[in-house]
């Protein structure tokens, strides 16, 4: 068995780059801690910090009133947390939101919905209910399900979720 | 502490808000929503039903992606509760043009007026001097707030008024027995509400 290969977090931000993402609104997230820190230093991309998860999606509402592209970076604690917001906000009021979810401790040799603990497993399911779509990156190669996230948001115009499978490094 | 037995009405505060209504982006919800739409909307005000809490955060990030245009937020005191980390959100952000006006009637008007927790025991103003606003007064007469509100628009914020406000009664009755209608906001579905107007919103500011 392989060691699973972590994602670099210099390829995500370019991949945000690539896109034009302006903006990533997040509660701090372990998975992607140096995803975070490399943000806190780009000059080109604003790194937002919210208190609440909930907080994150309606200030990333915001944002795109006001003409911005923003990506809502959370934990998967944290998409648990604001299951109305994603469903009244993002959802009913048609944003075409991304979220970017770290599945802090799941072991990357199965599925996500196999996984023994339910914050890692129950993440894809609820997606599902939710009509979310959604893309699993498993390592450096699917970097480009950035783009696709956003290409999907904005032709739905709704919310679609990347999840992070794996660490960023 | 809200002890004082004085009250304003909500209609004579949306009318003095509404005396000042320019190009504001305005955020309401709940009570307040429907009568300050029905004196002073225009094609820059967004609303917030069925995700309580919401209102604050949203006009947020409004200002953050628009530093120019002021924000006005007309929040409840139930909603606030239910996000009250946004005060640390907000005043960690330190939006300049920001306005949050915190209607405080002590109760959750549309189920039936139950109170507020810790009713007559906490000051939002002074929970938002605690996160980081710039200012943050408590009014519970008009005369007061209508002298001081021109100088608090002038202030560089964020500011927040609490205003110890009349309940209004207005409590939501659910669809009538046997429908499945759902809660009408303007004759419109709920759900459709808030995807109709943001659109109109950003191209009032100048497109996406």
């Amino acid at each position: 068995m392989t060691m699973a290969e972590s994602i670099p977090a210099i390829d995500l931000l370019q991949a945000m780059r690539d896109v034009g993402v302006t903006d990533v609104v997040a509660v701090p997230d372990t998975h992607q801690r140096s995803l975070i820190t490399l943000l806190d230093q780009d000059d080109g991309i604003r790194f937002i910090q919210a208190a609440t998860e909930d907080e994150a999606v309606a200030l990333a509402a915001g944002l795109i009133v006001g003409g911005r592209k923003p990506i809502v970076q959370i934990q998967h604690a944290g998409l648990y947390a604001c299951v109305n917001h994603l469903r009244g906000i993002a959802g009913d009021g048609r944003f075409p939101m991304v979220f970017m979810i770290g599945l802090l401790g799941r072991d990357p040799y199965r599925a996500p919905s196999e996984h023994a603990g339910s914050m890692v497993a129950l993440a894809e399911p609820l997606l599902d209910t939710l009509k979310v779509p959604r893309f699993l990156l498993d390592g450096p190669s699917d970097v480009g399900m950035v783009a696709e996230a956003f290409a999907q948001a904005e032709a739905r115009e709704g919310p679609t979720a990347l999840l992070i499978g794996v660490n960023t490094a | 502490m809200t002890t004082s037995t004085s009250r304003i009405s909500v209609d004579n505060a949306i009318e003095a808000l509404a005396r000042r209504r320019d190009d504001q982006v305005v955020v309401s919800t709940m009570t307040v929503m429907r009568p300050w739409r029905e004196r002073a909307e225009t094609d820059r005000d967004l609303v917030c039903v069925g995700f309580m809490g919401g209102a604050s955060t949203f006009g947020l990030g409004v200002q953050l992606a628009k530093p120019e245009v002021p924000v006005w937020v007309l929040d409840g005191d139930g909603s606030l509760a239910m996000q009250l980390g946004s005060l640390l959100t907000i005043g960690n952000a330190a939006p300049r043009r920001f306005l949050h006006v915190v209607m405080h009637n002590g109760v959750y008007d549309t189920s039936g007026a139950q109170p507020v927790l810790a009713e007559g025991n906490m000051s939002f103003a002074e929970m938002a001097k605690g996160a980081g606003y710039v200012d943050a007064v408590r009014f519970d007469d008009i005369e007061s707030f209508e002298l001081a509100l021109d100088d608090l628009l002038e202030t560089d914020g964020p500011v927040l008024v609490e205003l110890i406000t009349e309940p209004t009664g207005d409590s939501y009755q659910g669809p009538e027995p046997g429908t499945s209608k759902p809660l009408p906001e303007d004759g419109r579905p709920v759900a459709s509400a808030l995807a109709d107007v943001w659109p109109r919103v950003r191209d009032s500011l100048g497109g996406g």
